[in-house]
């Protein structure tokens, strides 16, 4: 027996046309909900055009064409049904959100054809194909999942993480040790923690669910040495003098931030001081903040040109992270001579502009929207924040069930099984946090011990 | 010399895994002998003087329901009786009993020389017989050998076991017990992955040396229920109450400045010790702002004059033991009978076993109880019955079977043990088992007894008893259901009153149950409702459990019959994971090493990801159409 899963299938981008495939036993359910079809009317193998509904206020979101297949005969050997819909990704996404929350789970990479091989729908030279599939499609998400997780969205989760697991911490020790005196199922605390978690998942879920990466834009910091040319670069984005560009060194004291849209992806560009030792407070100001800014972006710029190589191993920024990029500016200045000897200083990858003469900047631009996986053919970051997004979801139905329970009968036993399963939700994001894992913080916090 | 007959199953080892193991092996038919150091010690309660527990209650059950003898004896041997968390759901609900070490050991030397099949001999192993790979036999302290088609170890701490007092240091399984030390020597030669664990136990104190009157009483439950599902009230003994006394300023003081005598802060420990089970001195040290920590004060025995005092569990030399436990109000004179000490013992990496017990690396050699690394008689009682049962199924060349985690509590604590290993001697919780729901000590008959009768561990007339259990939860469940209430009626106005619910059209008991706030054991003790009361408690009692849990229940089984696909998909014991493409190094090493005995196991392997498990169950299904 299998669940049923769901996935955008074509491609991401502003196509014409997107298709969510839904695969499973509650395929045909989840079709007659999204077009608000009678049983009677579902004809197999016969497109129909329809309008899709979302699942929670019945509002239209698209119009396009659904068509069910049965199960054996489908590309899945499962009942499946496809939603072909407008392209363009938060159309998308919405039809999507709503599919998932008919008890849908969430496709992983290649899932679809393994159980197409798995259910003889393939032959077995394909096998071969998935499995590979599989493999690299898993690290590329796993990368893309890293990369979604920095900046402000990770601080909240795994702040939310923390208050479930505390929760946890004493509903668990409540029942497993009875006879310390620690029963904390009586105690209001439990309450007024629960109403908070309660509070957060919400807020959260309402900001992250209208595509927060396209809607709120990804945050970009700009690093370097002093007048390496951070504020031409910012200048030449935005089109505009936001910036003070001068030739003495720590001008740029505060940091600047711009909201710029590049090439139909909505950046919020912060500008920093340069980085340096120096006796001057409000400079040394600038750069605490330099710093902290980079702790929660997106993606680093960290910049350099041919004077200032040596910042990139005074500062402690992983070059190899999938969010940082090398940009060595001023190769006007370089030399054909001189430019084996920069090669050899710059191991990792990087990339050459001058953004005083304009050049690079294409390649420049296509590698920042690389690595906040605004890409025609990635749309694993986008992905991994959908999981996210659903994850949560789920987290917050169990939460507010368990709560339920223990209002209502003071079941201890209910509100710590709908607590494993937001936990089991939230893990999906976070990493495994597991039954001994729990035991262990509940031995560190409580003197338990006959 | 040769022993002239030769057995098919033999436990080495008499303690509450052995004797699990060995009654195991018998009931199923196979010829065993059990060899232990010590006749007079079989069945002995090494530690504390208790059965059951949270976690460990479920355990006993199940052990029960499998047929095997730590209930029955518990029940006979229980001095007070207490059901835990009762003021909470029944799925965690647990049943604890004092026992009296005596009548306990009494109880299982009675089963042990009844059981068909079973011989006893009093000699400790020496040496071990390996041909081709596989153990053929086991020779004696005075040169006697033993042959056998399989053998099982369950020698508790007693491999190089070693007993720290203070600085003082001895060799010992066990206060006036010799430890195990050829036995333990030969083994290491072995390629078994062997590390070392350390537990402790507390001094114990002469009853009459202590003045009652200033602690605190705590009396069991006047109902009580038994473990055994065989249990008669006439099986229990007279009923007697515990103590709570607290430690003070002063005692922690007397600890605080001994500390470095200690054995475990002295360094003279490595083996590590169970976080839950912390001894005095590591309590003191480690929460410091507790002023004071309670104690139970635990009667060894209805016609003991000693006291098991727990959660005092220490290494500090004697002097201080009697000085710290003099400290505390009502022991001002207390005379201690028995010094506490830690002892430290070698336990062999679980994950080189298979789900029966069976181990990896000499196939016909199984290991259960404290050897495997945990810690607790339930723990160990219930993997001796399952290492018994296969051992005796491999001698016989039968299918052997093993308990999976949505079965039962000896599933989950294989499930780990094998897959995780452990670094702290493991003990058993409810919140290890994900299917905490479902697995509740109150059907433990209803989950194991039928599959404990196909495997011949459950005896006729257990399971005459169960058929007509099972008959009547079905009778009274369909007895609720087309029984109503009728609105207005003084049966309404009385569940009204009770309960502040209204009844506003006829409902069946059935559907009144439904209701959260709803309770049949209040609904009896109405007097109008009689009429209702027409079956055994606990038979009414299923039938409520599983409507107020069904949704939830429902839900789990969904989740197990989504994972039994996994659960019953075999990889096989030379199965060559280079073979399988995309793997990550770190999995594939994992994977080799651990390997596995299904896709299930695999996946619960720590740092597994789904996408290797999809791989792997490509290359299996493509292996299987070629």
């Amino acid at each position: 027996m299998n669940d049923t899963i769901a996935a955008i299938a074509t491609a991401k981008g502003q196509g014409g046309v997107g298709i969510i495939r839904v695969s499973g036993p509650l395929a045909f359910k989840v079709g007659q909900k999204i077009c608000d079809l009678m049983v009677d009317n579902i004809e197999p193998r016969m497109a129909m055009r329809c309008d899709f509904y979302d699942t929670l206020d019945f509002s239209i979101i698209d119009n396009g064409l659904v068509i069910f297949f049965k199960a054996p005969h489908s590309f899945t050997g499962e009942d499946v049904v496809e939603l072909h819909g407008h392209g363009g990704i938060v159309v998308q996404d919405l039809i999507l959100q709503s599919v998932l929350n008919l008890d849908v789970r969430l496709a992983r990479a290649g899932e679809f054809s393994e159980r197409a091989f798995i259910n003889n729908k393939l032959d077995l030279a394909q096998a071969e194909a998935i499995a590979s599939l599989i493999s690299a499609s898993s690290k590329e998400s796993a990368r893309a999942s890293v990369r979604s997780l920095t900046g402000e969205f990770s601080k909240k989760i795994n702040a939310l993480v923390e208050d479930v697991i505390n929760l946890r911490l004493y509903v668990e020790a409540a029942i497993d040790f009875p006879e310390e005196e620690i029963d904390f199922l009586q105690d209001e605390i439990i309450y007024s923690s629960l109403h908070k978690l309660i509070e957060n998942l919400e807020i959260i879920l309402a900001n992250s669910t209208q595509g927060a990466l396209l809607a709120e834009g990804a945050d970009i910091v700009i690093v370097g040495a002093p007048n390496v040319g951070k504020s031409t670069l910012l200048n030449l984005f935005a089109q505009d003098d936001v910036a003070i560009v001068s030739e003495h060194e720590g001008t740029t004291r505060d940091m600047i931030k711009q909201k710029i849209n590049l090439q139909g992806l909505v950046l919020n560009i912060i500008d920093t001081a340069g980085i340096r030792v120096t006796d001057n407070q409000v400079e040394q100001i600038g750069i605490a903040r330099a710093k902290q800014a980079m702790q929660h972006a997106d993606v680093i710029l960290l910049m350099v040109d041919k004077n200032t190589l040596a910042i990139i191993n005074d500062l402690s920024v992983d070059l190899n992270a999938p969010n940082v990029l090398l940009v060595v500016n001023k190769i006007d200045k370089f030399d054909a001579g001189n430019d084996d000897e920069l090669e050899k200083f710059l191991q990792a990858e990087h990339i050459k502009i001058s953004a005083k003469y304009n050049l690079g900047i294409e390649a420049l631009i296509q590698a920042i929207h690389e690595a906040v996986g605004f890409n025609k053919i990635d749309s694993n970051v986008f992905i991994a924040r959908r999981r996210h997004i659903d994850a949560l979801g789920r987290a917050l139905a169990a939460i507010n069930l368990g709560f339920e329970h223990l209002q209502k009968t003071r079941a201890g036993e209910l509100l710590a099984e709908e607590l494993l399963v937001a936990q089991n939700s939230l893990n999906e994001i976070t990493g495994e946090f597991s039954a001994d894992d729990l035991l262990g913080k509940i031995f560190s916090q409580f003197c338990i011990g006959k | 010399m040769h022993y002239p007959l030769e057995y098919e199953v033999i436990v080495v080892g008499g303690g509450h895994a052995g004797v699990e193991a060995a009654l195991a092996s018998a009931r199923v038919g196979a010829k065993t002998l059990l060899l232990t150091q010590s006749i007079d010690t079989i069945g002995q309660m090494s530690c504390n003087p208790a059965i059951g527990g949270i976690g460990k209650g479920h355990l006993v059950k199940e052990i029960d329901a499998l047929g095997g003898a730590m209930a029955q004896a518990a029940d006979k041997a229980c001095i007070q009786f207490r059901t835990l968390n009762s003021s909470k759901g029944p799925a965690v609900q647990a049943s604890r009993a004092q026992a009296d070490r005596i009548l306990y050991k009494e109880a299982i030397r009675s089963l042990i020389y009844n059981a068909k099949n079973l011989d006893i001999f009093q000699q400790s192993v020496e040496d071990i017989y390996i041909q081709n790979g596989n153990i053929i036999g086991l020779k004696t302290q005075a040169e006697i050998e033993f042959k056998a088609k399989t053998i099982v170890f369950t020698v508790g701490t007693f491999l190089r076991g070693k007993i720290h007092i203070g600085n003082q240091q001895s060799s010992g399984g066990r206060a006036g017990c010799s430890a195990s030390n050829a036995l333990g020597e030969k083994l290491l030669q072995l390629p078994f992955r062997i590390g070392r664990l350390k537990t402790g136990t507390p001094p114990r104190i002469a009853a009459a040396s202590v003045d009652f009157s200033v602690l605190e009483q705590q009396a069991g439950d006047s109902n009580i229920k038994g473990f055994s599902f065989m249990y008669q009230t006439q099986d229990t003994p007279r009923q007697i109450s515990c103590y709570i006394a607290h430690t003070n300023t002063t005692t922690h003081q007397i600890i605080a400045k001994n500390i470095a005598s200690s054995a475990m802060y002295s360094g003279n420990i490595s083996g590590i010790g169970p976080r839950y089970c912390p001894s005095i001195e590591d309590k003191i040290m480690r929460f410091k702002d507790k002023d004071a920590h309670q104690i139970f004060i635990e009667p060894e025995g209805l016609n003991s004059s000693e006291l098991y005092p727990n959660g005092v569990s220490t290494s500090l030399p004697f002097t201080v033991q009697l000085d710290f436990i003099r400290s505390m109000q009502g022991f001002e004179q207390a005379h201690i009978t028995r010094p506490g000490y830690a002892i430290e013992y070698d336990y062999f990496d679980p994950r080189d076993l298979e789900p029966t017990m069976q181990s990896k690396i000499i196939p016909n050699l199984f290991l259960a109880g404290q050897i495997n690394g945990t810690t607790g008689y339930e723990e160990a009682g219930a993997q001796g019955l399952i290492a018994g049962l296969n051992a005796a199924k491999l001698a016989q060349g039968q299918k052997t079977w093993f308990p999976k985690r949505h079965e039962a509590y000896i599933g989950v604590l294989i499930d780990d043990l094998i897959t995780k290993g452990t670094q702290e001697p493991y003990r058993m919780f409810t919140s290890r088992a994900e299917y905490r729901l479902t697995l509740r000590e109150d059907n433990a008959d209803q989950r194991l007894t039928a599959i404990g009768y196909d495997l011949g561990l459950v005896d006729e007339e257990r399971w005459q008893k169960f058929k007509i259990k099972m008959q009547n939860i079905e009778d009274s469940y369909s007895f609720f259901a087309k029984t109503f209430i009728h609105p207005n009626s003084f049966d309404a106005l009385a569940i009204e009153k009770e309960f502040g619910e209204k009844i506003e059209r006829e409902y069946s008991v059935l559907d009144l149950l439904k209701r959260p706030q709803i309770s049949l054991s209040k609904m009896l003790a109405i007097n109008n409702l009689q009429f209702i009361n027409k079956f055994p408690q606990e038979v009414m009692l299923q039938v409520e459990i599983n409507i107020k849990y069904a949704g939830y229940i429902k839900r789990q089984e969904l989740e197990i019959a989504k994972l039994s696909k996994n659960e019953n998909t075999l990889i096989a014991p030379n199965f060559d994971y280079s073979e399988v493409k995309g793997l990550s190094c770190e999995l594939f090493e994992k994977l080799s090493e651990l390997r596995p005995a299904t896709i299930g196991i695999a996946s619960r392997i720590p740092g597994m990801t789904p996408a290797a498990i999809s791989l792997l169950l490509i290359y299996l299904k493509k292996h299987s159409q070629n």
